[in-house]
């Protein structure tokens, strides 16, 4: 991928980066931290990868996006508004009575939703399935799943760990978005699930590890996958609430409630930053 | 103090806490939700009764049975769906079936998470530990109830579920003894019987202060155990009223309005109007504003209840 590529992507994650402020200025909150520290790989996955139609969401040869960490919607939300799923006026609904971006994603509210999800540990399974059945009916497609580091404790996700490989499930690629932090505290003290790459190699993964906010690798990754006739599992150690100078890497932004002065300065900062790419594309 | 608001996770780890310093039978267990539990405190005082599992449901009711065995009295809290509709199965055989005397609180439950969602909805928890035979249910009215709901759930031999809610709510009761199965005759009137649980009972009251300008006298009825019923109290109540109508942020399929149908047919089959969610996965958004949808605000269950006795 050449350099202007990787700046645009580099733009879009920014500019998503701003829809999800857009969102938590609308509805006062949010759970910004894991939708920032994922919001590369997301946008490497709409705008690089996936084989996505904003005016045909249905289409049965796409590709699947399983949010299983569901709290990250805002960064889902983001993609598929910049993407043209939905009109952007949609973001200024959050938190108000019955909009269509949720707290958690709902699949009957809102086009490019694939799964409920929300409630932690049930994306993997659902993403095993739906690639069985794309592989059964012959299609090109891959399902593509993003799961918090926190949520690797739930134990469905052992059961989905195994039936992936067991069935050699290769149409399927996974991220555990590696940010070391859930609510509590450091996924290490809550419930250490050390070494991620080590354990799902032993379930029969194949397994890469990269910097999840560094977009030239995520790309790099998306790229080669699959590597065998296995299913791959991407570790990606990113920084929680990346982006929001003031709050990377600081459990207090799991979930944030915005006060103005702060939602100022992140606006300010991630404009300054986009606008900076801009003038890079322009050549200037 | 009545009219005083209070954080319900915070009275509820607080006085669980305060019961587990002098009781070293107590433990706590956490799914990465202690915390937010209001278990902050306890766990700093006693960390070797305070034990995280992570994002584990299921597992950790399980832990549950294995600690109570041993005469351990567990207790374990997260998000109401999550200890509930989630690891279902370990409820119903480890703490059920075992007869093991663990303690799982929802909080943030009913509809409180309302623009989170419907995972994070529990709309079905009531109807679901009811099917357990040998359970408890409690959902406290007030802090003060939460208080000594708590006491009475440690003190009681058996499996307990107890839901709290989330925002603050205020006291409406003086904190009096807490006696399992008994419910709290709030209005004593004789046009229609209304009965509500946890936090609907605060809409309940006020529904019935704006039915008595209208001419119509409510008998109140709030019951802080869901299950067991408190079958005296509302087989006589309705008996005076011959009308009943329930009022609870539940499904109106499984919930308090099932379980007094269920009362009500059997003993002394009375016209039954059941206010609660529709069978559907709610819609998002502020709380107020959710339960005013469904018509569980005071406005909207006067009206009900106007409409009713029409
Ligand atoms: C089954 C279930 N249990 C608990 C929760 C509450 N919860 C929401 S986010 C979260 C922490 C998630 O941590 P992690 O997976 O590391 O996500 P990230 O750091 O990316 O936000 C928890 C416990 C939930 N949504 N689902
Ligand atoms: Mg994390």
């Amino acid at each position: 991928m050449d350099k202007k590529q990787l700046t645009e992507l580099k733009l879009q994650a920014t500019r998503c980066r701003l829809n999800v402020l857009r969102m938590v200025r609308a509805g006062g909150h949010g759970h910004i931290g894991g939708a920032f520290s994922a919001m590369e790989i997301v946008t490497a996955l709409y705008f690089y990868k996936m084989n996505v139609d904003p005016q045909n969401p249905r289409m049965p040869d796409r590709d699947r996006f399983i949010l299983s960490a569901g709290h990250k919607c805002l960064a889902q939300y983001a993609a598929l508004a910049e993407k043209g799923f939905f009109p952007k006026e949609v973001l200024d609904t959050y938190g108000s009575l019955g909009s269509h971006i949720p707290g958690h994603p709902d699949m009957h509210k809102l086009p490019g939703v694939e799964a409920n999800t929300g409630a932690l540990g049930h994306g993997l399974s659902i993403a095993n399935g739906m690639a069985l059945s794309l592989r059964l009916d012959g299609k090109p497609s891959k399902v593509y799943v993003v799961m918090g580091d926190g949520e690797l404790a739930e134990g469905s996700n052992w059961e989905a760990a195994a039936a992936a490989a067991h069935h050699k499930i290769n149409n399927l690629v996974a991220f555990v978005d590696f940010n070391g932090l859930q609510i509590s505290g450091r996924v290490q003290d809550v419930m250490n699930m050390t070494p991620i790459a080590d354990h799902f190699k032993a379930f029969g993964w194949d397994t890469v590890e990269i910097d999840g906010n560094d977009m030239a690798q995520v790309v790099d990754v998306l790229d080669r996958a699959p590597l065998s006739d296995k299913p791959l599992m991407v570790v990606a150690h990113t920084v929680k609430a990346k982006g929001l100078s003031f709050g990377e890497n600081d459990v207090a932004f799991h979930f944030w409630n915005a006060n103005e002065e702060q939602l100022a300065q992140a606006e300010r900062e991630l404009s300054e930053l986009a606008a900076s790419y801009e003038k890079e594309l322009k050549g200037e | 103090m009545i009219g005083n608001y209070e954080d319900p996770r915070k009275v509820f780890g607080k006085a669980v806490g305060d019961l587990a310093m002098d009781d070293d039978r107590i433990v706590l267990l956490s799914a990465d939700s202690g915390k937010s539990s209001g278990f902050g405190d306890f766990m700093k005082a006693h960390p070797e009764r305070y034990f995280e599992f992570g994002i584990a449901e299921q597992g950790v009711v399980g832990v549950a049975a294995g600690l109570a065995t041993t005469g351990k009295i567990p207790v374990f809290c997260a998000i109401a769906p999550f200890v509930t509709a989630r690891p279902y199965e370990m409820v119903r055989n480890d703490l059920g079936y075992m007869g093991q005397n663990a303690k799982i609180v929802g909080r943030n439950g009913g509809i409180s998470y309302s623009d989170l969602g419907a995972t994070h909805h529990s709309l079905d928890d009531f109807g679901l530990m009811r099917l357990i035979p040998g359970m408890t249910i409690l959902c406290p009215q007030d802090p003060n109830e939460i208080r000594s709901a708590v006491k009475a759930m440690i003190e009681h031999e058996g499996p307990v579920y107890m839901r709290i809610g989330n925002p603050k709510i205020p006291n409406l009761f003086e904190e009096e003894e807490f006696v399992i199965g008994k419910g709290r005759k709030i209005r004593e009137d004789d046009s229609v019987t209304l009965i509500t649980t946890g936090v609907a009972t605060k809409a309940a009251m006020e529904a019935a202060d704006k039915l008595a300008e209208q001419g119509i006298s409510v008998d109140l009825i709030g019951l802080p155990t869901v299950w067991p019923l408190d079958e005296e109290m509302i087989l006589a109540s309705a008996k005076k009223t011959g009308k009943v109508i329930t009022a609870e942020e539940h499904y109106a399929y499984g919930g308090l309005g099932t379980m007094v149908g269920d009362l009500l047919a059997e003993k002394l089959p009375t016209p039954l109007k059941k206010l609660a969610i529709p069978n559907t996965y709610a819609t998002s958004g502020p709380y107020d504003a959710v339960l005013s949808y469904y018509g569980l605000d005071a406005q909207g269950i006067a009206k009900s209840v106007a409409d009713f006795v029409k």
